[in-house]
């Protein structure tokens, strides 16, 4: 149904910019959408576009590895010169989640409590959020309870949020067990995983966990991204839709 | 033939002395013997001479004659018809008569010559004895001259003949026998081909030719010959090809001969163009051949014909993934070539300038600064081939979606091809630039648009809060301007002088220390798209300058002092009291100075700091980095006033700078989508590209509550932050300018002049919109309106509005506190909202009192004794020097007083009021008469018409 509508909106588009350009560029604009075609049939393709937009926090004590994590999922590499995040970095990935293209708009959030106040005027509308605690630390696990409190008040109380203890690559230095922190989750209805930012291990699988659950909560009713403050979005604005369509198509203008 | 004649007469003698001799011996008895059969007839016949003498004669004539008469027949014809016996019987007895008379006659005459006979036979038989003999010995005498001739004449000639045919054929022989070598050579020939002798193989094929000149009279020679000149043909084409080899990789052994050996040819020049030649092809060959190859890689189905394809085309079917490999195996590739190039320059250079004595010097010579020049031509054009195949290859792809570090390898190989470029001949590769340009151009702009709608979103998120920061904080301490580290402090504070010396330094450096950075001989093996990238995979790209700030860097650099303490207290639990205290002292006088940043804040500058590292490697773009610098600037600029200055309080305040005025519009225009009118023509996608919708503020700031005061808190960290993001746009400024030509610095200056600068102007609609709510002035003035001017004693008290407006200025005053305790307020923050606050409760008080319609002298006084209490009251709430518009309300009150005349021009001086205020003063005047009043009025309202 989605997609059906996407489609007559770029065939539009194109009917219009060609009667400004000429024939050439009319062909050359279906060629575009041949190049179009061709790449929503391969299976995972940035250019796609996007279903939906999710806005995702990453909260969690000072050190815990967060930005690590996310200069993990996007650059898949570990960042070696990491220092304490002042305020709130961002980062956005495209994923495909069940089926669905999902923009996930990733808010880094800085540890250090001094920049909570900070940090707090990006809780509002997130749809998910990982809460990082350190495997090797008891105290970035002890601090949960005040981030999660912080998360539901803040954020919106239906939040999905996913557990994550990071460092699972220094596991002669645990401090925190897998068993303790599962109860932790369960108690507390999150979802929770243990993964390394250093090695990469299931740092994609986070995300990826919490956007099916959004999206899961989506199709039973549970989220509406229409509300305000969802912190979902379906797709961009029309606006933006129009230019990403036509710089799409405008690619093989370029490439002449 | 004499001999055979004579061979056979002798034969004939021969047969003859066979024949004769019996017969002879024969003769000889009979002769001898003869006698008796003679005398058998004599007794028979006895006869009369006489008689018989006349019967002779009777003899008719007819029996003498010889001639074979038959006489039997003529007897016979005589006879008569008829016979008679005796007739017949007499002639018989006649004619036997006669016989016997001839008989012996005959008879007679034989006996009487007989001896006669006898001798004569005699001498016969000597006479053929000795003939006989003389055959013999002419006989034995032939037969022996005959031998003579066969054994000895015939044998000699010929050998004589013989021997010469021999030495003929000697000579023939080794003819043959060279010819034969000659063919072998052929043979030789191709070995020393293959064995890539090419020297000898000439020297050997010219020999060869002489001798085939020598030998050209024999018919196969000529066929040899033309063969001979085919190898030496085919000679020359292999040369050519060994030629075509030094180009990819050059073997100075291999090459020397190859130079011998057109030297030999005496084609050296034509070598030479070839070798050019050989290089344009090569350049051509490697590149289409690895382009192809990715090309063909990447395409996998192999149902295009690439081949077929021009390098142009081919370019354009490149993945994006296998891009940079390919770039990097191109530029290897060419690469080498330049490198053999340059090494065949250098071999050429190395020779020493008389190799030859044999040929003249001044062949030598013309020949060596033939090659001289032609080589130095052909660095040029080759550099031309190289750059035009980079290029072409560089704009087939579209890069802006790559990766910064990915794109950034892109650039540094282009970069590097640009520096080998300059290094090989000098030439400042306006293709490749052009190319980095555009390819630069078009990812930075890319990029940038990314930038652009996530500060849109940060703007958007952004809750206007204080991002703690250490007080000295400035761009430097971000990681993302480490990089920039040494320029600043290896050079002392002067950063104009730094930047010019850095930049020398580094202008320096690439002129002398780095000319030969790549082809030097040592250095020359090692390929510069080589091992360079496997480090830089790792790192950032920017590693090493990083690794000297350890210090700086760690992991606090940015806590401000005094939370650094806090946490050390956290930690340790060390004695408070003491510290605390300090720590109050030091927090109340740093929270004036600390930086007031945004999380946004921190993200422009991240970005620009970003923006300031890809500008180091994305040179000739610089002036385009910088404005997209400009643009964050000003969209953050925008959005603060968008956000905090647009309130329509303040909008028609005239004291707003009229060029920050300008310069939001200038922004509005350029940067900001208009919104969608419906109705309207579709937007042109082409020009709203470039700009961005604008942003909307996050729903979490409150702007308009006035417990809050209208978001003053916000507004504060907004503008505050704004000035200091100004702030670091002008200690940037300095290395800005430095990267961009001194053409471009104009606009720059014009950005600092009319968008930088205008910052700390912003803060004026952002603080005013406070002041023109703080106090509710709408209240006082209806305060002011029930007042009674028209009193006619001098009041000790003044009016219960001053005491409600001083109230509301406490009120204001205390949430002013309020607010300084969430976020610092510094003296030019509270100093503006003060000072605006007051300036529009001046003009209230004019407006107030030139809403009295009747004054008195008193009247004015007492408006004179509330200003008084005001300002009194206001200076013990606020101290404010001096106060703004005061001579506003004073001057207003005691126009009151001036006489006609000057009032007259004290109108025409005073713009500042409005015509209503000005005709109530006119107005509320007592002491003029009617006519002036009138007078005046026209005055005002003709001057208002002007001003019109």
């Amino acid at each position: 149904m989605y997609k059906t509508v996407d489609w007559s909106s770029r065939t539009a588009t194109c009917h219009v910019s060609s009667r400004r350009c000429g024939i050439l560029d009319y062909v050359r604009r279906w060629y575009g959408i041949l190049d179009y075609v061709r790449t929503t049939l391969a299976p995972t393709v940035p250019r796609l576009p996007r279903d939906f937009l999710f806005k995702f926090l990453v909260i969690g004590s000072a050190g815990t590895g967060k930005s690590c994590i996310l200069h993990q999922f996007i650059e898949n590499k570990f960042k070696q010169d990491s220092n304490h995040t002042i305020g709130v970095e961002f980062g956005s990935k495209v994923v495909n989640v069940g089926g669905k293209s999902v923009k996930l708009q990733i808010w880094d959030t800085a540890g250090q409590e001094r920049f909570r106040s900070v940090t707090r005027s990006y809780y509002r509308g997130a749809a998910g959020a990982l809460l990082v605690y350190d495997i090797t630390s008891r105290e970035t696990y002890n601090a949960l309870t005040n981030w999660l409190t912080d998360a539901r008040t803040l954020a919106s109380p239906n939040i999905v949020i996913i557990l994550v203890g990071n460092k699972s690559d220094l596991e002669t230095e645990r401090e925190v067990t897998f068993l303790e922190a599962s109860r932790f989750a369960q108690e507390n209805e999150l979802m929770f995983l243990e993964t390394s930012a250093l090695t990469g291990e299931n740092v994609e699988e986070t995300f990826l966990k919490c956007a099916r659950q959004i999206l899961t909560k989506i199709e039973l009713g549970e989220l509406d991204p229409e509300r305000m403050g969802s912190g979902i979005q379906y797709g961009d604005t029309s606006m933006r839709r129009i230019q990403k369509d036509t710089s799409a198509i405008r690619k093989p203008d370029c490439a002449c | 033939m004499t001999d055979l004649e004579s061979s056979k007469q002798s034969g004939v003698l021969l047969q003859q002395d066979s024949f004769s001799s019996p017969v002879e011996e024969d003769i000889n008895h009979d002769l001898f013997t003869g006698a008796p059969a003679v005398t058998k007839y004599k007794p028979t016949v006895a006869s009369n001479p006489h008689e018989d003498q006349e019967i002779l004669e009777g003899i008719e004539d007819i029996y003498y004659n010889t001639e074979g008469y038959d006489t039997s027949h003529y007897e016979l014809q005589k006879l008569p018809e008829e016979l008679e016996l005796e007739k017949i019987d007499r002639d018989r007895t006649r004619l036997r008569k006669q016989l016997q008379v001839v008989s012996k006659k005959v008879s007679d005459l034989v006996l009487q010559n007989h001896p006669a006979y006898a001798t004569e036979l005699q001498r016969v038989m000597e006479l053929q004895k000795s003939l006989q003999l003389a055959s013999v010995i002419c006989a034995n005498g032939r037969r022996q001259l005959s031998t003579a001739r066969d054994t000895f004449t015939s044998a000699s000639l010929n050998m004589l003949a013989n021997y010469r045919k021999r030495q003929q054929l000697v000579g023939l022989l080794k003819s043959l026998r060279t010819i034969k070598t000659l063919q072998r050579t052929d043979v030789r020939l191709r070995e020393m081909m293959e064995e890539e002798d090419y020297c000898s193989a000439i020297q050997l094929c010219q020999e060869c030719q002489k001798i085939a000149v020598t030998y050209r009279h024999f018919n196969c020679i000529s066929e040899l010959s033309t063969k001979l000149q085919d190898t030496l043909v085919m000679i020359e084409e292999q040369l050519d090809v060994a030629l075509s080899k030094a180009c990819g990789t050059f073997n100075m052994v291999h090459y020397e001969k190859v130079q011998r050996a057109y030297r030999l040819l005496g084609k050296t020049q034509t070598a030479m163009d070839q070798l050019l030649m050989h290089f344009s092809s090569a350049i051509h060959n490697t590149a289409f051949q690895i382009v192809l190859g990715y090309v063909a890689l990447c395409s996998g189905t192999g149902r295009e014909n690439f081949h077929k394809l021009q390098y142009t085309e081919l370019c354009k079917n490149l993945t994006q993934e296998s891009f940079t490999p390919c770039l990097i195996d191109l530029c290897k590739a060419l690469w080498e070539v330049m490198r053999s190039y340059r090494k065949t320059i250098r071999w050429h250079e190395s020779q020493p300038k008389k190799t030859s004595e044999e040929s003249t010097h001044s062949d030598v010579e013309v020949d060596q600064d033939y090659i001289h020049q032609k080589l130095e031509h052909g660095l040029t054009r080759i550099w031309q081939d190289v750059q035009s195949k980079v290029k072409v290859y560089v704009l087939g792809t579209d890069l802006s979606s790559f990766k910064l570090e990915e794109f950034i390898r892109v650039l540094d190989l282009i970069n590097r091809m640009i520096v080998i470029g300059e290094e090989f001949c000098g030439s400042k590769s306006e293709g490749l630039q052009d190319s980095l340009k555009q390819q630069s151009l078009n990812y930075f702009k890319n990029h940038h648009r990314y930038r652009m709608d996530e500060l849109r979103m940060f703007l958007e998120n952004e809750g206007w809060e204080l991002c703690p920061v250490k007080s000295s904080f400035t761009y430097q301490h971000l990681m993302e301007f480490k990089f920039m580290k040494h320029w600043t402090r290896a050079e002392g504070k002067d950063a104009m002088g730094v930047n010019s010396n850095h930049v020398q330094k580094v202008q320096v450096a690439s002129e002398k220390g780095e000319e030969l950075r790549y082809f030097q001989e040592k250095t020359e093996d090692h390929n510069p798209f080589d091992t360079q990238y496997i480090d830089d995979d790792k790192e950032d790209f920017f590693a090493g300058s990083w690794e000297e700030d350890d210090n700086d860097s760690d992991s606090d650099s940015d806590v401000p002092e005094e939370l650094k303490q806090d946490y050390i207290d956290e930690l340790t639990g060390e004695a408070k009291s003491n510290r605390n205290l300090k720590r109050r002292i030091s927090r109340q006088r740093n929270q004036k100075n600390i930086p007031i940043v945004t999380n946004t804040t921190l993200n422009v500058l991240r970005v620009l700091g970003k923006y300031m590292q890809m500008m180091t490697v994305l040179k000739p773009i610089a002036f385009d980095v910088i404005l997209c610098m400009s643009q964050l600037f000003d969209y953050y600029l925008y959005t603060v006033y968008t956000f905090f200055g647009a309130d329509m309080y303040v909008i028609h305040e005239r004291t707003i700078n009229t060029r920050l005025q300008m310069t939001l519009q200038r922004i509005r225009s350029n940067l900001i989508v208009e919104s969608p009118v419906p109705g309207a023509p579709p937007i042109n996608p082409e020009d709203e590209r470039e700009k961005i919708p604008p942003p909307h503020v996050s729903p979490i700031v409150d702007i308009h509550s006035t417990d809050r005061l209208f978001g003053l808190a916000e507004r504060v960290v907004a503008a505050e932050s704004l000035v200091f993001l100004a702030k670091q746009f002008s200690l940037l400024h300095p290395h800005l300018e430095s990267m961009i030509p001194s053409s471009k610095k104009a606009f720059l200056q014009q950005f600092y002049t009319q968008t930088v600068e205008m910052a700390c102007e912003l803060r004026k609609p952002v603080y005013w919109t406070v002041s023109a709510r703080a106090v509710d002035y709408d209240v006082i003035l209806s305060h002011m309106n029930n007042v009674r001017w028209d009193v006619k004693e001098i009041m000790s008290l003044h009016n219960p509005y001053v005491d409600v407006l001083v109230k509301n200025l406490e009120f204001f005053n205390q949430r002013l506190l309020d607010v300084g305790r969430r976020v610092p307020l510094t003296k030019s923050v509270s100093d503006l909202v003060w000072e605006h606050c007051v300036r529009l409760i001046n003009r209230v008080f004019v407006e107030g009192f030139s809403g009295a319609k009747k004054c008195s002298n008193e009247g004015r006084a007492l408006m004179q004794l509330d200003f008084q209490q005001f300002l009194m009251k206001l200076d013990t709430i606020v101290n404010i020097r001096p106060i703004p518009e005061k001579d506003l309300v004073e001057g207003y009150i005691k126009a009151y007083y001036l006489p006609e005349n000057q009032l007259d021009s004290w109108i025409q001086e005073h713009k500042e009021y409005s015509n209503k205020q000005l005709l109530a003063l006119i107005n509320s005047v007592d002491h003029i008469n009617k006519k002036a009043r009138q007078r005046l009025v026209t005055i005002i309202e003709e001057s208002d018409r002007n001003r019109r």
